[in-house]
């Protein structure tokens, strides 16, 4: 184990940041991550571990002039218990709901699980259909500055972000999708709980009739990032999901995934779970 | 205790242990300090088959806090261990697998001990791996071990009646193979040992061993000392299923350690040794040959078995004595063949695992009994109730079963899941547009219910006391490993000498005090020490009688023991306690103290494997329901119904969880379980991605016992320990063809694999190389 040589817990933004601009910090979160991942061996601690569990400004879900905005210290289990979350966000919410165990969910922030950047990453996957954006906040030269980067740019790799190490994320900001806006989540895992996704899937769309519009589809675990699937979508925009829709959506999603075989799943078995179930869920949000 | 004569037996009565346990004070070996102890660790080899050309532990040696760093040039004295005596504990020219152990450190603490590890230099020349059993079997393949040319660890031939001719006779003939896989015990507490030696040299070991005795004999030859200057207790042991059965080099690394120091050595594996280094379930490719006749009468059965006996030779390469019983005697057969070659690889080597090579051929097994029942256009049930055993049989391999509630649990089972209506209605429904489908399956088994003597004795001791205040110290040499054996044994002395249940204290786990056992094995505990503790019992209810009826100047047969009372008639006569109290402080002083050894009227088998080898035999049906999604592969098991011939209840609640905790786990060995391993190395050493089956994927479960009352049983009952975790599998895989119209040869029905099999996309099992 790396040895850690100071251990810090700032109360306020302003701190945190203060603290990470001087350098070699390990944020803190929840912990789900960090601790399993430097006890294998796989990350190493910087000399300070700043908990930031106490910092105010990192709390809180509300809505503003459309915006749902989510404190980056948020746990699975206040997304899972928020009223907001399970009506509006609800492809967000579902994900919650199939997240690990009552344990990890009561600790496992949302904030660590976008920094974790886990291409299997279950929150991910609804918040890139739900168009999120990360907010980062850092003091580069004494005052508290901020930036927003849409989801989709955000990641770069597995375990890769475009944050910087002297940034800090505060909040992920999540536009309210226009009314009548459905969505399923669904992950495939060998069984209900405490599972790594093999595939997952988040579809959502605004349904005229029977007409899809504002389609919009993410996977995880099929790339080395989360990803939209845009060819799919533009499928399936304007169109009601009949059976030879489907057939050329999830099609289309196959020419945009890059699988690769691990111990939880072939390549050749993420893409038939990718077709098959992509359908099924467009068939469902068809219904709804 | 209520009215004279009222009983124990067949009560739902809680476990002793359980308030402990529950409440978190039962001190395991992971909360056992012993002043002054050092902590141990293994140095494993990082090369999977090579020649060790130096190690060089001068800096491990150097480190603050190490106590001793060593290898096997520090103990020339050390044997050979296990079934087979193939390897020594630690390793001296040569590794053969990953799991090898090459060095060891005792330190003050586990990280000091961790991080000398990490000093030593181990130079390896690697050496070319045997991956598979056909590459091992393969002409001019290195010779894994002296003495085994073609690396052919051991071989086991059955044989009953004439095949060719049963062949001849035969309307239909099918031949499968079928593929198993690893899997391992996953026991919640890892292994560890205490070892310890006083200055004159005796050991004193705390070991989680399911075999005490018979180790003590195997470690005093390793360290050539009298056996009789090894004591062994077992601390409550946090789940063994088989795992303990052998000596493993562990163990006795931490013995030569002690040695070396002189202080007190505990090592406790972390939980990805227990997955590297622990035994597991051997892989096994079985091709089954099998045939009937119009009318559905079997004819013969050819089994040939390749088991992957990994790198050494544990318990799990003598799984064929299971494997042949229920080829040969399960169902009535008049011809068999039966052959095993458990080959060497370079893989994680296979222990003894609940079940023992049962699950493997039952899988088989009844495979072939829903296979043919549809070539010759029988209902399933039907082909197997006219092929079933019946009381009074004795099979050819010579197992006299003198109960036998076969067709009782086959008929039961089905009655209840209503398995001949849903058969054909599932099956209605192959080629309708669902995706997910419903199946139900069945298969039975049958399992040594009254210990087996694969030793020439299978007996255990009871020492049993009774204090001046009528309560009881029953010393058993029956080993507790969580499976509420301290429980049940304790009902039965309550039984014979009508006390309540908070009258008996067991101790049951000091080679010192306690008499001998053959250890936890076979199903046999409730059955062997259960008749042990009842005899010793006995004695002492005849010379409290005895006494009693001197005393009060009346006829023995008149008396009786019953709610802490010498009753005469239906009359108290003497309060227990008082009354031997009055024994004890008479001129004639006299304590009750009785021992009683019991060995079962079975027989240790003959060179051709024949005999009745246990005293009685358990059966079982199982109906498992499932439901196929065709578009991802999951398997949902919905309902297990099983049907149960335990002889008789005697804990409900104890055999209730017995039976539980036997099917969950052989629906993990069919649907979850998988201990990956690739090129001889374990893929998945944790539980994230070796998966057990977790709360929400229970299924219901309805469990019927059938009570055939076994004459040689303690009140009737037989062992049950293994049996219900036996036919899961092939009753799953009944019911996935049921669902399906697919039949899956290979294990486990993870999702992908039942993807791929249901897709035409997977890779169905083939015959390699047989030996
Ligand atoms: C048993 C188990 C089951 C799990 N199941 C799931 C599952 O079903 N689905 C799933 O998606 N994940 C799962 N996980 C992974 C994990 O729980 C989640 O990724 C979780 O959301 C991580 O949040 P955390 O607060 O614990 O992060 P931490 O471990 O504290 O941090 C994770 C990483 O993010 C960084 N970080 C955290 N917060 C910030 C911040 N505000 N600013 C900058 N950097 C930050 C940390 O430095 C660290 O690198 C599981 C983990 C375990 C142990």
């Amino acid at each position: 184990m790396h040895a850690i040589e100071r251990y810090v817990r700032p109360g306020s933004l302003e701190e945190a940041a203060e603290i990470l601009r001087a350098g070699n910090v390990t944020v803190l979160a929840g912990g789900t991550d960090l601790m399993p991942q430097t006890h294998a061996g796989r990350v190493k601690f910087q000399s300070v571990l700043m908990n930031v569990r106490r910092v105010p400004e990192l709390r809180g879900i509300e809505e503003h002039g459309g915006v749902v905005r989510i404190g980056a210290l948020v746990t699975i289990t206040e997304l899972r218990e928020s009223a907001l979350v399970r009506e509006r966000l609800n492809v967000l919410w579902q994900a919650c709901d199939h997240f690990a165990s009552d344990q990890i969910r009561n600790a496992a922030t949302l904030g660590g699980n976008v920094c974790n950047a886990s291409p299997a990453g279950d929150t991910l996957v609804p918040l890139l259909a739900l168009e999120a954006r990360t907010v980062l906040a850092s003091k580069p030269n004494g005052s508290l500055e901020t930036r927003r980067i849409p989801l989709d740019k955000f990641f770069s790799g597995p375990g890769r972000t475009l944050k910087k190490p002297s940034e800090l994320l505060a909040a992920i900001e999540v536009p309210l999708p226009p009314q009548g806006f459905v969505g399923e989540f669904y992950k495939h895992g060998t069984r209900p709980g405490l599972d790594i996704s093999a595939i997952s899937i988040a579809v959502g769309a605004q349904l005229k009739g029977k007409v899809l519009n504002e389609v919009r589809i993410a996977f995880g675990a099929v790339a080395p990032t989360p990803i939209r699937a845009p060819r799919a979508e533009a499928v399936l925009e304007g169109r009601e999901a009949d059976a030879a829709t489907l057939e050329a959506a999830a099609q289309a999603a196959l020419g945009e995934i890059h699988p690769i075989s691990d111990v939880r799943a072939s390549d050749w078995y993420r893409r038939e779970l990718v077709r098959n179930m992509l359908k099924r869920v467009i068939s469902h949000v068809g219904q709804l | 205790m209520g009215d004279i004569g009222s009983s124990l037996i067949g009560k739902r009565i809680p476990k002793l242990d359980a308030p402990d346990k529950a409440s978190g004070k039962t001190r395991y070996i992971h909360d056992l300090e012993a002043p002054g102890a050092l902590h141990a660790k293994i140095l494993r080899s990082t090369e999977v088959h090579a020649r060790i050309v130096w190690i060089d532990t001068a800096a491990a040696k150097r480190l603050p806090g190490v106590h001793a760093v060593i290898t096997a040039a520090d103990v020339p004295w050390q044997r050979p261990i296990g079934v087979a005596k193939d390897h020594l504990p630690l390793k001296t020219d040569r590794v053969r697998s990953l799991r090898d152990e090459v060095a060891a450190v005792a330190a003050d603490t586990e990280e000091i001990a961790e991080e000398a590890l990490k000093l030593i230099k181990v130079h390896y020349e690697p050496l070319p791996v045997l991956t598979t059993t056909d590459e091992a079997l393969a002409p001019g393949a290195p010779q894994l071990h002296e003495g085994h040319a073609n690396n052919v660890a051991m071989t086991f031939d059955y044989a009953q009646g004439d095949v060719a001719q049963g062949e001849a006779q035969s309307d239909v003939v099918i031949e499968d193979v079928f593929r198993l896989h690893y899997v391992t015990h996953c026991c919640m507490g890892v292994s560890g040992v205490i070892a310890e030696f006083d200055p004159g040299g005796s050991l004193l070991l705390y070991s989680n061993t399911q075999v005490p005795f018979l180790h003590k004999r195997e470690f005093a030859e390793m360290l050539g000392i009298d056996p009789g200057r090894i004591r062994i207790i077992q601390p409550p042991i946090g789940g063994g299923f088989g795992s303990k059965l052998d000596v493993y080099p562990f163990e006795p690394i931490a013995i030569f350690l002690a040695r070396i120091t002189g202080r007190p050595v505990k090592l406790l594996f972390t939980r990805e040794e227990e997955f590297l280094a622990s035994p597991t379930r051997q892989p096994v490719v079985l091709k089954l040959r099998s045939g009937c006749k119009k009318d559905g009468t079997l004819t013969f059965r050819t089994v040939e078995t390749v088991h992957d006996n990994g790198a050494y030779t544990s318990w799990g390469a003598t799984t064929p004595f299971v494997m042949m019983q229920t080829v040969s005697s399960l169902y009535r057969v008049p011809h068999c063949k039966y052959h095993t070659a458990a080959v060497y690889t370079n893989n994680p080597y296979a222990g003894s695992f609940r079940g023992y090579g049962n699950l493997q051929a039952t899988f088989a097994v009844e495979a072939h009994m829903d296979k043919l029942a549809e070539a010759v256009g029988m209902d399933l049930l039907a082909f197997r109730l006219k092929n079933a055993q019946e009381p009074g049989e004795v099979t050819p391999q010579g197992m006299h079963f003198k109960t036998c509630g076969f067709k009782q649990c086959l008929t039961t089972a089905a009655e209840r899941s209503d398995f001949v209506a849903k058969q054909a209605a599932n099956r209605a429904r192959w080629r309708d547009a669902n995706p997910v489908k419903r199946g139900i399956g069945i298969a039975s088994m049958l399992h040594v219910g009254g210990g087996a003597k694969i030793y020439p004795s299978d007996g255990c001791g009871t020492i049993l006391k009774v204090d001046d205040f009528a309560h009881v110290t029953l010393i058993t040499g029956a080993s507790e490993i969580g499976q509420g054996s301290e429980t049940v044994l304790a009902q039965l002395v309550c039984e014979e000498l009508g006390l309540p249940l908070s009258a008996v204290s067991v101790v049951n786990n000091d080679t010192d005090i306690t008499p001998w056992d053959v250890g936890v094995h076979a199903s046999r505990t409730t059955f062997i020490a259960g008749n042990s503790a009842i005899g010793a019992a006995r004695k002492a209810k005849a010379k409290i009688l005895a006494a009693a009826a001197a005393k009060a100047g009346v006829p023995v047969e008149t008396l009786s023991l019953s709610q802490g009372f010498v009753f005469s008639e239906n009359k108290k006569l003497f309060e227990l306690g008082k009354f031997l109290r009055g024994l004890h402080f008479s001129d004639r002083a006299e304590l009750v103290m009785t021992t009683f050894y019991y060995e079962p009227p079975s027989k240790h088998q003959d060179k051709q494997f024949k005999g009745d080898v246990s005293a009685a035999y358990a059966w079982a049906t199982q109906a498992c329901e499932v439901e196929v999604d065709t578009l991802t592969g999951i398997v949902r098991l919905l309902k297990v119904t099983g049907a149960h011939d335990v002889g008789r209840v005697l804990n409900r609640l104890g055999i209730e969880g017995q039976i539980e905790g036997g099917m969950v786990m052989g629906m993990g060995y069919a649907l979850t379980e998988n201990l990956v391993v690739e090129n001889c190395t374990v893929k998945n050493p944790n539980f994230r991605d070796y998966k057990l089956v977790t709360a929400p994927e229970m299924p219901e479960m309805d469990i019927s016992f059938i009570e055939t009352m076994d004459g040689e049983g303690p009140q009737g009952a037989k062992g049950v320990g293994e049996a219900p975790a036996i036919c899961m599998a092939a009753a799953i895989a009944n019911a996935i063809y049921n669902a399906t119209g697919t039949r899956i040869y290979a294990l486990p029905f993870t999702p992908e694999n039942v993807y791929r099999a249901l897709h035409g996309a997977a890779q169905a099992p083939a015959w390699g190389k047989a030996a």
